[in-house]
């Protein structure tokens, strides 16, 4: 820390990064407690009433399931998919490879509406129904290369003896893939299913173009908004907040547990 | 029919990125059933590529290999039975020590051979074997490079292969733990009479642990033998400067006896070689000297003149640096440290051991 000098300004700096990042969360999480028609103070009391009109309110609830559903859906298309493409882009040499890992990455960088406008031309070609099957098709295309990306690059950096030495003591290429490919990728693999799923929860614009008549949470959310913030929307948003921070311990923990497997 | 493997013209070549090159290079050799057969040579003159194709990891461009008699060049690695222990040790990380060491018995084409506790106690014989047994609930991330590289040796040696290859197995251990290594080897292979094929850079360690030595260069084997026949009598300059630093001077043949011949240095002192050498009267070649076998002599009489322009003490000896008269190369002397210390700029004769010196004509 000597480096940066004044140690008490860099803490200031630090503190005032995470106010900023945070203190909307927290206040939004505040106000969902609050007994109150409005967000905004005064602090009336402390109430679960917007927590148990939550509850009841079946849009919402649909909403939510649709939203975990495409999420889960997404997370299996990138997987079955993309654990395949990630190994033989690691494993064999074939023209056009260097060009293909670059435009793997391609779905993430181009705006979602650009993605959603050629994948809703493409749908209404091929005269498929819009639900949220094709939420998913479209989200788990473009979000597959978050696993090729992420599982490729784990690839990389476990080299190919440990699958030698599997094979040289006569293991099949399933008992390869099952007890050195899967356990080395396992921890990269449940980060890229957790950004995945996150990715496809909040996604607007590729499900804007392509649901049917079903809504996900944050297009419901959004409609919502158009009147005003209500604190049963401050009440999902702070249950998001914690399956999160939920999920970012549970991806913590995944991958620090194969940190130090990884070499041996 | 020969017993063991063949490796008949062997070659590999590596395409990538607009450029090929033949990283081995038409490798002839015979592995005798049993024996310690080390390649040896310096970085990247295709000892693990040569290691490789044996296993089965690599596929040679063209070439046979044989064992037993039998072709086995389109043999897959997993049906081959040799084990290979990896320079990198190539343990499994998620697994534990013993299961390590059993995944070899464990796999579907092993199943029925061995059952469970048959496979426990093999493994806890071959742990003891290494000296690991103390370590089986470890995982490989817990263990020293030494420690790992045994448990390497074990999930090799445990599915009883007939044949085991180690590329550069000590390589990452310090000096001290390579000697113990080293003998431990040596004391497995006289033990349980398997077929040692190994690579290394090392040639104190080919020349300590192998029956025969095949001394390679780019792809291709410089000369194949034992360790005596390739220290006493190199092939050629290549092997001679490779193996124990001999130092090379430049001479001409000048008589030829029945079992011995003369040569004449550049500066016209002559020195005699017991042996034959494919080389006629008057033929230029290279004389062999090794430090050891020259000593300083008090008649000048047969003995080669120089000046001492060096001298480092070793320990063991004292090694002078001599530069032979009239620029005719320069020569290395190991003394006995006991002996009188001689003076930089010393001029001094020096006496060659006709059994040790030698010719090389390539
Ligand atoms: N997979 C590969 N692709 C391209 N070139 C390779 C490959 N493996 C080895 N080579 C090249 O082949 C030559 C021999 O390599 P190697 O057999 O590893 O040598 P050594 O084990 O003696 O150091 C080297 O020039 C190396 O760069
Ligand atoms: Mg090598």
């Amino acid at each position: 820390m000597r480096a940066f000098g004044n140690r008490s300004l860099v803490t200031t700096l630090a503190m005032s990064v995470l106010a900023f990042l945070y203190a909307p969360i927290l206040v939004m999480m505040v106000f969902s407690f609050n007994d109150s028609q409005y967000t905004g103070l005064p602090f009336n009391g402390f109430t679960f009433r917007w927590y148990e009109a939550l509850f009841r309110d079946d849009q919402m609830l649909t909403s939510i399931w649709n939203s975990v559903y495409v999420g889960l859906g997404v997370v299996v298309i990138s997987v079955l998919f993309g654990v395949p493409a990630a190994i033989a882009l690691d494993r064999y040499e074939f023209p056009g490879k260097g060009m293909f890992r670059r435009i793997v990455m391609l779905p993430i960088v181009l705006p979602g509406i650009i993605t959603g406008i050629a994948l809703l031309g493409f749908y209404l070609t091929i005269h498929l129904r819009l639900s949220l099957y094709t939420i998913m098709l479209g989200q788990g295309t473009a979000l597959m290369c978050v696993t090729i990306t992420e599982v490729f690059a784990r690839l990389q950096q476990l080299g190919k003896s440990q699958a030698e030495a599997a094979a040289n003591l006569g293991a099949n290429d399933w008992e390869i893939f099952k007890n050195v490919t899967f356990p080395g990728i396992r921890s990269a693999l449940f980060g890229a299913m957790l950004i995945a799923f996150s990715i496809s929860f909040d996604e607007i614009a590729v499900t804007f173009l392509l649901t049917g008549r079903e809504n996900t949470l944050p297009m419901t959310l959004w409609s919502l908004l158009r009147r005003e913030v209500t604190p049963e929307v401050n009440a999902v948003a702070t249950l998001i907040v914690f399956l999160s921070i939920i999920l970012i311990v549970a991806g913590m923990y995944a991958s620090r547990g194969n940190a130090n497997e990884r070499e041996a | 029919m020969t017993t063991g493997i063949e490796l008949r013209n062997l070659r590999k070549l590596f395409e990538g990125h607009g450029h090929a090159s033949w990283a081995v290079d038409g490798v002839d050799m015979t592995i005798g059933a049993g024996k310690f057969v080390t390649l040896l040579g310096p970085s990247g003159c295709g000892k693990t590529t040569t290691l490789r194709m044996i296993a089965g990891l690599e596929i040679p461009t063209s070439g046979q290999i044989l064992r037993d008699g039998q072709d086995i060049t389109d043999q897959p690695v997993t049906d081959r039975d040799m084990r290979m222990v990896f320079q990198d040790f190539a343990l499994f990380p998620n697994m534990t020590i013993q299961d390590n060491v059993a995944f070899g018995l464990r796999v579907k084409s092993k199943r029925g051979k061995y059952t469970e506790p048959q496979i426990q106690q093999r493994v806890a014989e071959f742990l003891d074997l290494v000296h690991l047994k103390d370590h089986a609930y470890k995982k490989p991330h817990q263990l020293s490079g030494g420690q790992k590289q045994r448990v390497s040796l074990a999930r090799a040696l445990v599915t009883d292969p007939k044949v085991v290859l180690f590329d550069e197995p000590l390589g990452s251990l310090d000096a001290n733990l390579r000697k113990i290594m080293q003998l431990e080897l040596i004391r497995l292979h006289r033990e349980l009479g398997k077929t040692f094929v190994y690579v290394t850079h090392d040639q104190d360690e080919a020349m300590a642990m192998s029956d025969a030595i095949a001394v390679m260069s780019q792809g291709k084997v410089m000369q194949f033998g034992t360790p005596r026949e390739i220290y006493d009598r190199p092939a050629n300059r290549y092997v001679a400067s490779f193996i124990g630093h001999a130092h090379i001077v430049d001479a001409t043949v000048d008589s030829k006896q029945a079992d011995s011949l003369t040569v004449r240095l550049g500066n016209g002192d002559r020195v005699g070689v017991r042996g034959k050498a494919d080389a006629a009267p008057g033929s230029a070649v290279g004389l062999m000297l090794r430090a050891e076998d020259l000593t300083f002599t008090d008649t000048a009489a047969d003995a080669i003149g120089g000046k001492v322009v060096d001298s480092l003490y070793r320990g063991e000896y004292v090694e002078y640096v001599v530069a032979l008269n009239g620029n005719s190369g320069v020569v290395h002397v190991h003394a006995r440290t006991d002996l009188p210390q001689v003076a930089h700029g010393s001029t001094v004769a020096l006496k060659v051991n006709p059994a040790k010196a030698h010719v090389v004509v390539h």
